[in-house]
């Protein structure tokens, strides 16, 4: 188990097994609204933690963000690296808790890639990312 | 954050319910971002307005904006503002867009004319109204974006639509990021060692900055390069990249922006060779292949540029659509120079672009002289891009 810091942007429940990304991400091009799936890939993000560094390309990606919401297939919450007013917009509209990363990314990136199966919660006062390598059977969230 | 009486009269809701949720929004984007205050803006550009790109998700989010606007909106009257391309051409002469899309896109351009957007349909708004220097806006769209700030010294950030469309509800947005001049300093010099740099190498130049540099660039001007090749770079870098300015040594104006360099890199022929393979295919024609020039929109001068390069041939060949996009306004414009490209066999179409449509066919391969366009066609086609010059395309797509 490691803990990272981070600070609250948007308020919100945020735990679950994480889908975690190298690169920074525009919602518009890389993400499909309505499966949930990143591009070219078999991974979903609906209904996870989605970690990445941050966000780049399309001013679109707003309403990715408000469509995955419409069709349920939305991360449960966004925890990044570096905060764009795109990615603050998109996770208003589409009400999607986002935290910031105040800790090194590639270390908590490490840190999750050693772990078997990551499964994320944050602190009482959410002023912490607590990373257990698996789910834990008695966690209460 | 400090609010003017105007300003909390708008958020009390005495413009209506509309303004105030837009500025409560905005409020509250800035708030996250540090903002003291907020600033008035003289000319919004929303874009995220494509029916194929948000859907009716989108189209609703914009109608429920729209029916909580009450009539007394004065507050907006002297405000500028523009709207990026849509997924239908407006000539409705183009038969490679899908047309099933048709309907969304008018209900989604009537929300916006309502909302008095005017109906320019372009992402090169600086074409329609030149940004003038200091002048703050609040401006959707990544190519717009940057060439704002680097080139015409104006000040906005990297808005997503939905915050555009607040500010052209309000006139205002937040005052913080790139609005402030100590947040517009250069750390990286790129230094870009070719004596000249064409369209493709613009947009190979911009696409490496994008992926490679992370903070705010300073580019060296050991080069020439045209205003339409400009054009090229920062949208490249601004798609593949998440950069709002970027440096360029004498063109952006002075005093719009702080020089600490951190970091240095060098760009020469070699690096960007090795990089083109990684990212772009060889320029040939398949069975079916789109030639695509006019990412972003084009200019009068890329008009008449590519009217000077097509003259000496007959048509395009067989297999190939060779397409041009070019800002909805032109519809009327111009009308010599686009008659003669389409006497040629070229598809041109209005306020749009393949970006934010869905065409009626897959190519197998894309030709385009566009680092944005290769950086975007290859993800959402999933298909081949060739990354090369206009005179190249020409050269291959069109016979004597």
């Amino acid at each position: 188990m490691r803990a990272f810091r981070v600070k609250t942007i948007i308020d919100g429940p945020c735990s679950g097994e994480p889908v975690f990304l190298d690169q920074k991400i525009s919602f518009f091009g890389e993400i499909e609204p309505r499966t949930g799936l990143l591009t070219g890939r078999s991974v979903s993000i609906a209904g996870k933690p989605l970690i990445i560094p941050g966000t780049r390309g399309s001013t679109v990606g707003p309403y990715i963000l408000y469509a995955l919401k419409e069709y349920g297939k939305n991360p449960v919450c966004i925890i990044a690296s570096e905060i764009e007013p795109i990615l603050i917009i998109g996770c208003i509209i589409a009400e999607i808790p986002l935290f910031k990363l105040e800790d090194n990314y590639l270390e908590l990136i490490d840190y999750l890639r050693k772990c078997k199966k990551p499964y994320i919660v944050l602190d009482k006062n959410k002023e912490a990312l607590i990373v257990y390598e698996k789910k834990r059977v008695f966690d209460s969230h | 954050m400090y609010l003017t009486k105007e300003e909390e009269k708008i958020i009390n809701g005495e413009y209506g319910e509309a303004l105030a949720l837009a500025l409560k929004v905005i409020v509250k984007v800035g708030e996250h971002l540090g903002a003291e205050k907020l600033v008035k803006v003289r000319h919004v550009h929303i874009s995220g307005v494509s029916y194929s790109n948000i859907g009716d998700p989108g189209l609703r989010f914009l109608s429920r904006m729209v029916k909580r606007l009450s009539s007394n909106t004065s507050i907006v009257k002297n405000i500028y503002v523009t709207s990026n391309p849509t997924c239908i051409d407006l000539s409705q002469e183009t038969r490679i867009f899908d047309r099933k899309l048709v309907e969304g896109q008018l209900l989604i351009n009537s929300v916006l004319e309502r909302m008095g957007v005017k109906p320019t349909y372009t992402c090169i708004p600086y074409v329609i109204r030149r940004p003038n220097i200091h002048e703050h806006l609040c401006w959707g769209e990544s190519n717009a974006v940057i060439m704002a700030n680097s080139y015409y010294g104006a000040y906005t950030n990297r808005e997503g639509g939905p915050l555009t469309v607040m500010a052209a509800l309000t006139g205002r947005t937040y005052y913080a990021g790139l609005h402030l001049i100590e947040n517009r300093i250069a750390r990286t010099l790129v230094s870009v060692n070719l004596p000249k740099v064409d369209d493709e190498y613009a947009s190979l130049i911009g696409l490496y900055i994008g992926y490679n540099v992370n903070n705010i660039p300073l580019i060296k001007r050991s080069f020439t390069m045209s205003f339409e090749n400009i054009k090229l770079m920062l949208a490249s870098s601004a798609a593949s990249g998440n950069h709002g300015l970027i440096v360029l040594e004498s063109i952006t104006p002075r005093n719009t922006y702080i020089v600490d360099i951190k970091d240095k890199i060098s760009i020469d022929k070699e690096s960007l060779e090795y990089f083109r393979e990684k990212i772009s295919s060889e320029t040939e024609i398949r069975e079916s292949t789109l030639a695509y020039i006019g990412c972003p929109h084009l200019s009068l001068t890329e008009l008449i540029k590519l009217a000077k390069l097509v003259k000496k041939y007959r048509k395009v060949r067989k297999n190939v659509v060779f397409l041009i996009t070019v800002p909805g306004l032109y519809m009327s414009l111009f009308n010599d120079i686009i008659e003669l490209l389409k006497s040629k066999g070229i598809t041109i179409a209005y306020g749009t672009c393949p970006v934010v449509s869905k065409l009626t066919f897959k190519p197998d391969i894309v030709l385009t002289n566009s680092g944005k366009a290769c950086f975007y066609l290859n993800k959402i086609f999933n298909v081949d891009v060739s990354l090369t010059s206009i005179d190249d395309i020409v050269k291959v797509v069109m016979e004597k």
